[in-house]
């Protein structure tokens, strides 16, 4: 996937689709915007709602940017490694997914990620009103329950790129969803796919590519910006 | 409804969330006290019945007017995602690309329609209004006391004594801006508010609009209208300047236009903001305004434009009235009779005729170049061009000057001005923002004379857009729906309600009946209207929440969401989006065509309601008759419930005044507005703003202007109190945006509360110290609730701050009589002790 900041304003549509489809319970977000300046990729700092909308700099010399974070399905995932259980694998196309019925809830995995993009379910999840919504199926890849419903109490969920989606030909939802066509869709291994000549002609970067995770996940940096003259 | 249903959605009570990756990042996003929550069961989540998809439109007030595919599994709806647009229009033609589109708002629906706000029953009043003390009564009793009590007042008080307010919080077509309200208004002789659904905040800019391309006497004309280019047309433009406009943030689909424009065609991004907005942070140039001070720095690129003769002379001769005289003294037109000699047409203008040498009738067929710019003795009489008298009114708008009275840098008045002369064709996208203001309509009238004389009108790529498409093209016969009988309804502008009220003027008001409108919460100087609704002797709210507006009520109605109802989009796009009743209505709820239909059998007139909402769809559009307007011609039943439709627009897509022939008086751009010499506006000079200016005595006392614009996760008041969205947005909460400049010697941390007043009233909430203002500057976003039941706001709403002062020049323009000018409102700060 192929996410370019240079049109993300920020209008989380990607990470309410992400809520929608795969019913996140309240408070959870397998997809989230954050606040940066432009071209900074550090997850780590996460500050999101906090500072919101909040530029950098001293008005009118300011400067915005976001940039949307969710799993960044790792082709080298210390998710995976770590897992004792083998509960979060990588399928062979690359998506990083989570077995419900193997995890045992250790978390090892949330510590490993850099990015932050896991979530424990602590309890039975708080959810939003109006009965299960999205997906609303169990789906299985080989045998193994990668998405349910309602993921089990005491499980690590994170985003499945819509893996029941792709595995039908369509793309994912907040590709589908995004109102600023901000998110390209496809198959890095094909040289003649968008998102490839997005990789490669448009200095598409990986988030923290220092730490040798090689994600595939890629964004398109800020490219214009002209902050005011005062 | 089933057991998980009403065990899961509609408890009360609320519950905490624990953990996870969000705790981590110290979010505030755990549900406020108030929140309904459940406890999802494992066996009772997963989807087992069959799925349907239906396609329909989001109609809820926002002018993205997006298409939504809805799932629906047994019963209920389960999801809800962008929905494909038809690639032809009705007569086969090619339509332009229209990606399909939506936002947070739109996917957050289904917690909207099952949400615990719901109102499930009617109701009556049973303790002292706003009490919120309500009995639960029948739709049979419900609509009995309706029908007595506005016959009753009716007989007493004259008929139009009851009044059906504006309902702008849909813009679909039967139960929307333009729905049967103001038809249920009709057949009973009743008032209600203006059926061009500008009421409130946007009619200002509209009001412009009309003074410089329409002729708002001539009936053909209807009153006055208000258009733009389609929202595609923007691919066509080198530039495109956002003026108060933040696209980005509140119409969100329409920025990927301006985006695709920017890196397929190198178009130039421009925005004009007070606040730096996210418009602003994806623009290429970003003017810093002081806030109310457009209209000057639109003087200042007409100046720099004139100066450097960066205008288009053909097309001001052309298309404007450029070349016509002026009594400079009178400040009237010149006419034939007075200055040529044996002229054919008294009334005709007059042109300076540079081979002759000689004045004559505009008319005159041996006129081939008649001067622009000039200045002549008429028998006396000094007389200059219209342009002429542009050139000469705007000369003082140095860029020097206008930097000191806009706050924007020198240089980048010149630029804007050298762009302004040099890249064509340029469009402008002016955001209601600036129609918020006393003098909203003289920021219009300006950008539409900048853009007269840079010949950007009627053109692809050019123009001053705010909103386009359906409801203002003439595919709807609107005048029978509204009107049936022949007796139109009387108006009674929002604006002028408190006093029809509290004075019986223009005509005493004593019931109301309010649908779609949240007029207690969003009317601007909002602690007088709520003086004035409790004056009223009976008051009808029909809702799917329980408003401000509904906490004041006699009786209420439970409202249908629009998966409830069947109904029509035409909004924003030229794009027919069937909307079909995709579930039952819950609880008790009915859609207000249904609850106008039972209080109309009876008040003896039901015969007007009487038939299906597809009937009316039918009838609206004359469909498959040969009444049927050009833009629906050929359109067939099957085709327009079966996808979203392109009208058969000319040009494609679709430019105002493509033809040059504009609806004026003279037929041409009238830049140059006679009608407005008795408010010395007949020229875009600008003026400083009503009340938010530092030359207002009253900014020694409260220093600080006041903007409540709008947030993404919300569309005024509704989407407000959803838990996805809310999550996102400080849970809900309302917030002070303040520069630390403003803050600091006021003693204001960032997360302080602070109490906002003037003389109209207060609102506390916490600061958040921001650079995204500009010094001086303070934003509360509008729209979060102050009802008895849930605050989004410690205390008060935005509302309580603004005013009703309405400007007289507007009254000219008999569908836009009227403004709130919310952002022309000054106020104070200071740290509140909670």
């Amino acid at each position: 996937m192929v996410i370019d900041t240079n049109r993300c304003v920020g209008c989380w549509t990607c990470a309410v689709a992400c809520k929608e489809i795969n019913d996140e319970p309240l408070g959870y977000w397998w997809n989230r915007v954050l606040t940066t300046a432009p071209n900074q990729s550090t997850a780590a700092k996460a500050p999101a709602s906090e500072n919101i909308d909040v530029p950098y700099g001293v008005y009118p010399n300011v400067e915005l940017a976001y940039l949307p974070v969710a799993c960044q399905q790792c082709n080298d995932a210390p998710c995976v490694k770590v897992c004792p259980v083998q509960a979060t694998f990588r399928r062979e196309d690359g998506v990083v997914l989570v077995d419900y019925e193997r995890c045992i809830g250790c978390r090892y995995c949330m510590a490993a990620c850099p990015y932050g993009v896991r979530i424990f379910n602590w309890g039975d999840g708080e959810r939003a009103p109006g009965g299960v919504i999205g997906y609303g199926k169990d789906y299985r890849v080989d045998g193994r329950l990668v998405f349910a419903p309602v993921r089990p109490k005491g499980v690590v969920e994170k985003c499945t790129l819509c893996v029941e989606r792709i595995d039908e030909g369509q793309v994912p939802f907040c590709v589908e969803s995004c109102p600023l066509g901000a998110r390209v869709f496809g198959d890095l291994n094909d040289p003649s796919s968008d998102v490839s000549r997005l990789v490669r002609d448009g200095g598409a970067q990986q988030l923290h590519p220092e730490l040798g995770t090689d994600p595939n996940v890629y964004y398109l940096p800020v490219a214009r910006r002209v902050a005011a003259e005062s | 409804m089933t057991a998980r249903f009403s065990r899961r959605a509609f408890i009360g009570g609320s519950a905490a969330v624990a953990g996870g990756v969000i705790a981590a990042d110290r979010l505030h996003y755990f549900g406020i006290a108030g929140d309904t929550a459940g406890t999802a069961g494992a066996a009772e989540d997963v989807l087992t019945g069959k799925e349907s998809l239906y396609r329909t439109g989001h109609s809820n007030n926002c002018d993205g007017a997006c298409g939504h595919l809805v799932h629906v599994v047994d019963g209920r709806v389960t999801m809800v995602g962008p929905a494909a647009f038809g690639s032809t229009t009705i007569d086969g033609r090619a339509a332009p690309t229209f990606h399909p589109r939506i936002c947070a708002r739109g996917l957050s629906q289904i917690s909207n329609t099952y949400s615990p706000d719901r109102i499930k029953y009617p109701y009556k009043r049973v303790g002292p209004r706003g009490s919120g003390r309500w009995q639960r009564i029948s739709w049979e009793e419900a609509t009995s006391l309706i029908a007595t009590n506005f016959q009753r007042i009716q007989g007493h008080y004259g008929k139009t004594s009851v009044w059906i307010a504006p309902y702008t919080g849909s813009l679909s077509l039967i139960e929307g801006v333009v729905g049967a309200g103001f038809r249920f208004a009709s057949v009973i002789g009743a008032s209600a508010g203006d059926s061009e659904g500008d009421n409130e905040g946007d009619s200002a800019t509209p009001a412009g609009w009309n003074y410089v391309l329409v002729d708002p006497t001539n009936p053909s004309n209807g009153g006055g209208f208000f258009t733009g280019h389609e929202s595609v047309d923007f691919m066509n433009a080198k530039t495109i300047v956002f003026w108060a406009n933040n696209v980005a943030e509140t119409s969100i689909p329409d920025w990927r236009i301006m985006c695709d424009a920017r890196d397929q065609n190198g178009t130039r991004l421009v925005s004009v903001d007070p606040r730096f907005t996210v418009t602003c942070s994806q623009s290429d140039d970003w003017l810093p305004i002081r806030p109310g001070a457009d209209t000057a720095l639109v003087d200042g690129i007409i100046n720099y434009v004139i100066q450097h003769r960066l205008y288009d002379e053909a097309y001001i001769r052309k298309y404007t009235v450029g070349p016509y005289l002026v009594d400079r003294a009178t400040r009237k037109w010149l006419r034939a009779g007075q200055a040529v000699k044996g002229a054919k047409n008294p009334r005709d203008y007059v042109v300076w005729d540079d081979a002759s040498s000689s004045l004559k009738e505009a008319s005159d067929p041996s006129v081939a170049s008649p001067a622009i710019l000039g200045v002549y003795d008429v028998s006396g009489r000094k007389a200059s061009t219209a342009f002429q008298a542009l050139a000469d009114m705007a000369e003082k708008w140095t860029p020097e000057h206008t930097s000191k009275v806009t706050d924007v840098p020198v240089s980048q008045i010149v630029e804007l001005g050298r762009l302004w002369g040099t890249s064509k064709p340029l469009a402008v996208r002016a955001g209601f923002g600036l129609s918020h203001w006393y003098h909203g309509d003289l920021h219009m009238q300006a950008l539409l004379t900048l853009q007269a004389i840079t010949g950007n009108i009627g053109v692809h790529g050019g123009g001053v857009t705010t909103f386009a498409g359906g409801l203002t093209t003439t595919a709807f016969d609107l005048v029978d729906w509204w009107n049936p009988t022949g007796k139109p309804y009387t108006v009674l502008e929002p604006m002028d309600f408190c006093s029809a009220v509290q004075s019986g003027k223009p005509f005493p008001v004593k019931a109301a009946w309010f649908m779609i409108d949240n007029f207690a919460q969003q009317m601007s100087d909002r602690n007088r209207v709520i003086a004035a609704m409790k004056e009223l002797e009976f008051v009808v709210v029909s809702d799917y929440v329980l408003s401000a507006t509904a906490d004041l009520a006699d009786v209420i109605l439970p409202a249908c969401t629009y998966f409830e109802k069947t109904d029509l989009l035409s909004s924003n796009n030229f794009y027919l989006q069937y909307m079909p009743k995709i579930i039952d209505p819950l609880f008790e709820s009915k859609s207000d065509l249904d609850a106008i239909r039972l209080v109309a059998e009876k008040m003896g007139v039901g015969q007007y309601f009487d038939k299906s909402p597809d009937q009316y769809l039918r009838d609206i559009m004359h469909l498959g008759t040969p009444k049927a307007d050009p833009t629906v011609q050929g359109l067939t039943w099957d085709r327009l419930t079966s996808e979203a439709v392109h009208l058969n627009t000319d040009p494609m897509p679709y430019v105002p005044f493509f033809d040059k022939q504009f609806p004026t008086k003279s037929g041409k751009i009238e830049f140059y507005v006679e009608m407005l010499v008795p408010y010395d506006q007949e020229l875009c000079d600008h003026k400083e703003p009503v009340e938010a200016s530092p030359t207002n005595p009253l900014f020694q006392r409260y220093p600080l202007v006041f903007l409540s614009t709008h947030t993404r996760f919300r569309t005024h008041s509704q989407y407000v109190n959803l838990p996805w969205l809310k999550e996102v947005n400080n849970g809900g909460q309302g917030f002070l945006e303040i520069n630390p400049r403003d803050a600091s010697p006021r003693h204001i941390a960032d997360g302080d509360v602070v109490r906002i007043f003037n003389d109209r009233g207060h609102l506390k909430v916490r600061a958040r110290l921001t650079e995204s203002m500009k010094p001086g500057v303070v934003n509360c976003y509008q729209g979060g609730w102050d009802t008895m039941r849930v605050k989004h706001y410690i205390e008060g709403h935005p509302n309580n701050l603004t005013h009703q002062i309405a400007k007289p020049a507007q009254s000219l323009i008999p569908n836009f009589p009227s403004n709130a000018a919310y952002y022309d409102c000054l106020v104070q700060v200071e740290r509140s002790e909670g």
